[in-house]
């Protein structure tokens, strides 16, 4: 009973090593190449050195090739790229060079880390590098280096509410650096507030968003309306 | 308690019929109504300056410029500046009948010298409640419906709070409420001032330096002032702030409300020991 299970698992990494970088990064591409549109429900938390925002609930949209909205009742602070950035630089194989650098597990999935450096020089990407699901072809955790945003971290998790046949996560966790926000006394006249900072304390930090995905509606022919019209 | 009700009434007549009662109003009024028109004329390019940095790493998405923050800025702008206008009037309740010598004549009345006090002190404090909600309609109300609802960005010297739409309003609820308190300590100490001299300008010009004063001890950030600052009723006004943070820090708001309470309770106390003891000569 044991060996046909061993032998699966040995053909499956045994494929996962044989392919090449830009075979394993197409294979990717492909799950998410299905999704033309979607929508969904997404839940918002921020963990921003010195802005204290609370949680909010909203509405996402994505259409192909990089439409990208989420739509909430009030003020949120959204990464620059859309989450879907990476997957969107990744869908010209010829635009880039791919290496593979190893293996890693991401909690408990064991990953091929990937290391993407695009060829021409306008691209805004500088560095990618990916963490891939070995068996489910999906990217765990990707480290994008960017011309306009400096370093960005992203982590994808595929619970319950995730979609893993698109490789849509129901959690995606950006991390990214961030000068600690300041203003001076007289700007925000907090004249009560007595300064904890010192001279050598670091003047930056690092942000998290999480945003937590749920209710996935695929393909159903999004207008492009919901991108440009005003939240009521 | 009729007697009292009438010398109430008696003295919301005299605040009434005097011009410089309306001073307080007017100057609000065109200061809010200035502060609007430049806000909703360059308000976005105030606020860019204060949100470039952030700005750099994120896109900050959702109406930020809104009738709340719009208020929010205004008190912050008003609260400081408003004692004067209670001053004004309160400055003026005793030592204003002490120059022209009516105050002898209100003292024949079969009336108490403590009833005449306390019903003086109850037409100033009804004064600041009008004014308090004057201010609360031009400044939240009209805001509002110029600028429409939003959450809420307060600045901080080492942050930022956003405090959603929904959860705005009874905030400014209490922040009127402290305002009031605040206000009160104002005109309870020009009360107090009042009675101690027979001409309204002295009171008024002494709370307005010992304002002035305090508020700027209160801005330096200097070791021996950092000393002094519990003390000084004026660290306690602006405690309305701290209503704005989260989480709210109840204690310290707490703290500076008992403060501000037994600030009210002391000048008054103050007050109706020397004025029923004073020998009015005017």
């Amino acid at each position: 009973m044991k060996t046909p299970i061993i032998t699966a698992l040995l053909a499956i990494s045994i494929s996962a090593s044989a392919q090449s970088p830009k075979q394993i990064l197409a294979q990717v591409n492909e799950k998410f190449g299905k999704v033309n549109d979607y929508s969904a429900n997404i839940h918002l938390q921020f963990d921003l050195p010195s802005i204290h925002l609370d949680p909010i609930d909203g509405k996402v949209f994505f259409k192909k090739p990089a439409k990208f909205r989420i739509k909430t009742k009030g003020i949120v602070f959204l990464p620059k790229q859309n989450p879907y950035y990476s997957l969107s630089a990744l869908a010209d194989t010829n635009s880039y060079t791919a290496v593979y650098t190893g293996e890693e597990k991401i909690g408990t999935v064991n990953a091929v880390i990937l290391q993407v450096l695009p060829n021409g020089g306008e691209n805004d990407l500088i560095l990618g590098k990916f963490w891939i699901d070995k068996v489910n072809r999906v990217v765990l955790r990707s480290q994008l280096t960017t011309k306009s945003s400096g370093t960005i971290l992203l982590d994808n998790s595929y619970g319950a509410n995730s979609m893993i046949a698109y490789a849509l996560p129901d959690q995606m966790t950006v991390t990214v650096d961030m000068a600690k926000f300041k203003v001076p006394k007289m700007i925000s006249a907090d004249i009560n507030n007595k300064s904890t900072h010192t001279a050598n304390e670091s003047k930056k930090g690092t942000g998290v968003i999480k945003l937590s995905y749920s209710a996935y509606s695929i393909n159903k022919k999004l207008p492009d309306s919901v991108f440009t019209e005003e939240v009521k | 308690m009729e007697s009292l009700l009438t010398l109430v009434q008696l003295e919301l007549y005299k605040i009434v019929t005097k011009p410089r009662s309306f001073i307080g109003f007017a100057a609000i009024t065109a200061i809010v109504l200035l502060v609007q028109f430049a806000l909703y004329i360059d308000g976005k390019t105030y606020w860019e300056f204060v949100t470039q940095s952030l700005e750099q790493t994120f896109t900050i998405n959702g109406t930020i410029f809104n009738g709340n923050l719009v208020c929010f800025i205004i008190l912050q702008m008003l609260l400081v500046q408003m004692p004067l206008m209670i001053a004004l009037v309160t400055g003026d309740l005793i030592s204003g009948e002490s120059a022209t010598g009516t105050i002898r004549l209100i003292a024949t009345k079969p009336v108490s010298r403590a009833q005449i006090l306390l019903a003086k002190y109850i037409a100033g404090a009804i004064y600041t409640v009008l004014i308090i909600l004057w201010l609360g309609l031009i400044a939240y109300g009209l805001s509002l419906l110029i600028f429409g609802h939003g959450d809420l960005i307060v600045l901080k010297s080492d942050g930022m709070v956003i405090l959603r739409d929904a959860d705005v309003a009874w905030r400014f609820v209490a922040a009127f409420f402290v305002a009031f308190l605040s206000l009160m300590v104002v005109g309870t100490f020009s009360l107090m001032l009042s009675c101690f001299t027979d001409n309204s300008i002295g009171p008024i010009i002494i709370t307005m330096a010992v304002i002035i004063l305090f508020t700027i001890i209160g801005t330096f950030d200097i070791p021996i002032f950092d000393r002094i600052k519990p003390f000084l009723f004026t660290t306690h006004m602006i405690v309305w702030r701290n209503i704005f943070d989260n989480p709210i820090p109840k204690e310290q708001i707490l703290q500076s409300v008992i403060i501000l309470i037994l600030h009210i309770a002391g000048f008054l106390g103050i007050s109706f020991y020397h004025f029923t003891r004073k020998d009015i000569q005017n």
